[in-house]
């Protein structure tokens, strides 16, 4: 495998950056976690909402989005790792089952699609049994997240969501993505919550446990670093592809560039030929290989899987 | 595969009732959706039941007044995976048993079947070979064949392995049939992961 010489540094260090401090000192009090979230929600929204950083927010999301189905696959105890679920997603034919762990990663992906201000959508998602109930919760988590600080309006959510039903942790997770991206001011719901969370935690917040909501707040700022780190990461990545975009000569590479901007897994099988999804640019199977190959080979992306066959790749 | 007979949209079918009374028109809804649960051998989708009542009505409120009424009888309106069903209570199942071969089709399984039902349950998606490693022996396909015909299982995800076999996950008939509400009441999937400790042996 060839990598691409270090010339990442520089992309990076115009980015906002996240000051070290808002990780580094201890969460012991619901006003020190609300001032060190400030900042991380600040460094965040700099790079989500300025197009000009060149962040591939569609990446980004569906990024996260497998982790939280990673994540919340822990927390409902059936422990699927994140390959696992990749796999059940990108190798389930159209029209058969996914099973639960594809069906896991396609509510986080479409949790990522939602527009943060759709109710109807977002009652369709959380499913009939929590439909009537979402739009007071989310009201309420507004309210406190305008008095105390986004993270504790999330926590809100969850805990009201874990209230209602104490198995519904997806819904919670849910409700408090939303929460923070109408609190942001965001166009679309960034599945971040749930990435660090555990069952136990969940478990006391549900309980309406005063330490546990200042945990699992102090868990989300973490999560708030981690997703920086993330978009910092991919948006390298992303530089370094749309460089050298202009010289892959394929037919079709301006669209298979495209769906590596947007996608974290490509299966070249599936989602290249013989239509280039989301297109009507026509490239055939061995076309798709080829590709894919040429991009590892330029270290621009990577083989995810491992295996010889049904690869899988992303940047 | 009969799904519940759902009136489709088309226009001789009334769902409003605009010109009965209010309570008769409430009691008239009860009784459509418990007669769609009547006829309907697996659970009913909640936006099916929502088709045969008005639009503004409440499809939890109408379960709720017929799952009241049916307090005393010997069968109950459950929740069941994503719908609702009709079905006997468990304290007659002795009874029905005893009175005749009624559920002999419907439930007995073998022994392997039962086993390889269990295994899909907790490995999902899995694909044969996965099966017979932990089997140790091939599953025959004639077994899962019976199993999908039940719709207890269906085809999943594609294996990643030469000849790209398919892998099979469970259904909603399946959580039916065992009384869950998701794959977290599988025992000790659904046990709380506190302290590793008291694990249910009735399972």
């Amino acid at each position: 495998m060839t990598f691409q010489p270090a010339r990442l540094p520089d992309d990076t260090d115009s980015l906002p950056q996240l000051p070290g401090w808002v990780t580094s000192g201890g969460a012991e009090t619901p006003g020190i976690v609300a001032f060190r979230s400030g900042a991380a929600l600040l460094v965040l929204d700099q790079l989500l909402g300025d197009p000009g950083q060149g962040v591939p927010v569609r990446l980004l999301a569906n990024r996260l989005a497998l982790s939280a189905a990673t994540a919340t696959s822990r927390i409902e105890g059936r422990l699927a790792r994140e390959s696992d679920i990749r796999d059940a997603y990108h190798l389930t034919p159209p029209g058969e089952a996914r099973g639960p762990d594809g069906d896991l990663l396609a509510f986080w992906r479409d949790a990522a699609r939602l527009r943060s201000g759709g109710d109807a959508a977002i009652a369709a998602l959380t499913g009939p049994q929590f439909a009537d109930a979402c739009a007071g919760w989310l009201r309420a988590a507004a309210e406190t997240a305008r008095t105390q600080g986004p993270l504790a309006g999330c926590s809100m959510a969850m805990a009201a969501v874990l209230e209602a039903d104490p198995r519904a942790e997806r819904v919670a997770c849910l409700l408090s993505d939303v929460v923070l991206a109408r609190a942001m001011g965001w166009k679309r719901v960034l599945p971040v919550t749930a990435q660090r969370l555990q069952g136990t935690r969940l478990r006391d917040l549900g309980a309406h446990d005063e330490p546990a909501a200042l945990a699992v707040q102090a868990q989300l700022l973490e999560t708030l670093g981690d997703t920086i780190r993330l978009a910092r990461t991919l948006t390298a990545r992303a530089e370094a592809l749309r460089a050298k975009a202009p010289k892959l000569r394929a037919k079709g590479a301006e669209e298979a560039v495209a769906l590596f901007l947007s996608e974290d897994a490509v299966a070249p099988g599936a989602m290249l030929s013989p239509r280039i999804r989301g297109t009507s640019v026509r490239m055939t199977d061995r076309a798709a290989r080829r590709f894919c190959d040429r991009l590892v080979a330029l270290g621009l992306a990577r083989e995810l899987t491992g295996r010889a066959t049904f690869r899988l790749y992303g940047l | 595969m009969s799904r519940a007979k759902k009136p489709r949209g088309d226009a001789t079918f009334d769902r409003e009732l605009a010109e009965l009374p209010p309570e008769l028109r409430w009691r008239e809804w009860m009784g459509r959706i418990e007669a769609v649960l009547f006829a309907s051998a697996a659970p009913v989708s909640r936006e099916d039941l929502a088709r045969v009542v008005g639009q503004g009505a409440s499809v939890e409120l109408l379960i709720g007044d017929i799952q009241a009424e049916l307090a005393a009888r010997p069968y109950e309106l459950a929740q069941v995976g994503g719908g609702w069903m009709l079905r006997t209570r468990t304290r007659f199942a002795e009874a029905i048993r005893a009175a005749a071969d009624v559920g002999e089709r419907a439930l007995p399984f073998t022994e392997t079947e039962l086993g390889v039902l269990c295994a899909i349950a907790y490995h999902q998606p899995i694909d044969r070979a996965g099966l017979a490693e932990i089997f140790g022996k091939e599953i025959s396909r004639d077994l899962l064949t019976r199993l999908r015909m039940r719709e207890l299982i269906a085809t999943g995800p594609r294996s990643p392995r030469p000849g790209a076999p398919h892998s099979f996950v469970t259904t909603e008939t399946f959580l039916a049939t065992f009384d869950l509400q998701s794959l977290r009441d599988l025992p000790e999937l659904g046990l709380p992961l506190v302290a590793g400790g008291a694990r249910d042996p009735g399972a």
